[in-house]
């Protein structure tokens, strides 16, 4: 067992914060403890939720000047009384959502209250019982699983995904591994989907639902299975993508991280 | 004490107005916090709330050192720190009213 101090540090690493910015992040927290008379431990907890906990606060936009915010682009999806119905069952009625470029909006909402099949209404996969959707013609879905090939190796699906979007091999093959990158994750070259942990596979996914550069990103609860840092990595990459103007739509049942969407729609309060 | 979901949204304006009124380090605000009455904020929400007061240049720190134990890192508001605080402190009042007016019996015309 490390000591607290170095347990700290080291998971500042791993979330990729820089060693002399982790250093000294590590040696104040060590006298606010000193100044509060206790131990690390007892101030601020196990050491790597703490280092976790810092890392989120300190990422998390400034007020006003702070966040560069461009001005809304054009819409690129716009759900106008939507309803989704399996015979008599209601899932959802009346859905109304726009979301333009720049903007991120999350569905929200216990297990089985229809977020992912609204989502895919979104997609274009399921039809709606009434209403119209309108979206983008470049549109990316990264669903919660499946739509990958247990015996093809990430490479082989950055090809074939590229090539369904009109993307030669090479330059498929060089956008999938800097993709993969921005996740904190290098694809070994050997490597099959069957092989891989549910949080690569989800990267996999991810990566595959970007390839193409979509205006519209659908993605469905992608980061279960990642670890606590990936996750802030997936925020932030929710973020860049935002900032370069593309429009965002996110399914996910945890409620942190809210406060930095545009449009929270909640189907389970409806 | 306040629960503290609702501190979330207001520790920032509590930090920048106790340090508007003076330099302060991480223990000596958590304690005036405390006497305030309005939250006792454990370490864990304190300090990175500092740190990121910080790095955002709405405070600065300077060291100094202390009579017993190690130095402490002081505090100090910003220019940029007080526009901030301005503006959160009219989104405050905003916010009160609106609640205390939901929270007050509401006034049935005599006649």
């Amino acid at each position: 067992m490390t000591d607290w101090p170095t347990a700290f540090e080291a998971e500042l690493l791993r979330l990729g914060v820089q060693p002399a910015r982790a250093r000294r992040l590590a040696d104040e927290t060590a006298q606010q403890a000193a100044e509060n008379a206790g131990a690390p431990g007892d101030v601020f907890g196990p050491a790597h939720l703490y280092a976790r906990h810092l890392v989120a606060e300190l990422s998390a936009p400034a007020p006003e000047a702070g966040r560069t915010r461009f001005g809304a682009g054009p819409v690129m999806l716009s759900l106008s009384g939507v309803s989704k119905r399996y015979r008599r069952q209601t899932v959802f009625a009346d859905v109304d959502l726009t979301v333009r470029g720049g903007e991120v909006a999350a569905i929200v909402g216990a297990n089985g209250c229809g977020k992912s099949t609204l989502l895919r209404i979104c997609a274009g996969l399921t039809r709606p019982s009434a209403g119209t959707v309108k979206r983008t013609r470049r549109v990316g879905l990264v669903p919660q699983d499946g739509g990958t090939a247990g015996w093809l190796t990430a490479e082989e699906h950055f090809t074939l995904f590229g090539a369904a979007a009109g993307m030669v091999p090479g330059r498929a093959r060089s956008t999938g591994a800097h993709l993969a990158t921005r996740l904190a994750w290098r694809p070994r070259r050997q490597q099959r989907v069957q092989q891989m942990s549910g949080g690569t596979r989800q990267k996999l996914n991810l990566v595959l639902g970007e390839l193409h550069a979509p205006d519209l990103l659908l993605l469905d609860e992608p980061y279960q299975g990642f670890d606590q840092g990936t996750y802030v990595d997936f925020w932030q990459q929710v973020f860049a993508w935002r900032d370069a103007g593309r429009a965002i739509v996110v399914v996910t049942h945890l409620l942190h991280d809210l406060q930095n969407v545009d449009h929270v729609l909640d189907l389970g309060e409806r | 004490m306040t629960p503290r979901p609702w501190l979330h949204g207001f520790l920032d304006l509590c930090l920048l107005a106790m340090l508007r009124e003076r330099a302060d380090y991480g223990y000596g605000l958590s304690q005036r916090l405390a006497a305030a009455g309005v939250a006792d904020v454990p370490g864990g929400t304190l300090y990175p709330a500092l740190l990121r007061l910080e790095e955002q240049g709405l405070a600065t720190p300077a060291w100094a050192p202390s009579e017993a134990g190690p130095r402490r890192k002081y505090y100090a508001i910003t220019e940029a720190g007080l526009d901030v605080l301005g503006g959160q402190a009219d989104d405050w009042r905003r916010f009160r009213d609106g609640v205390d007016s939901l929270l007050s019996p509401s006034e049935v015309p005599h006649d």
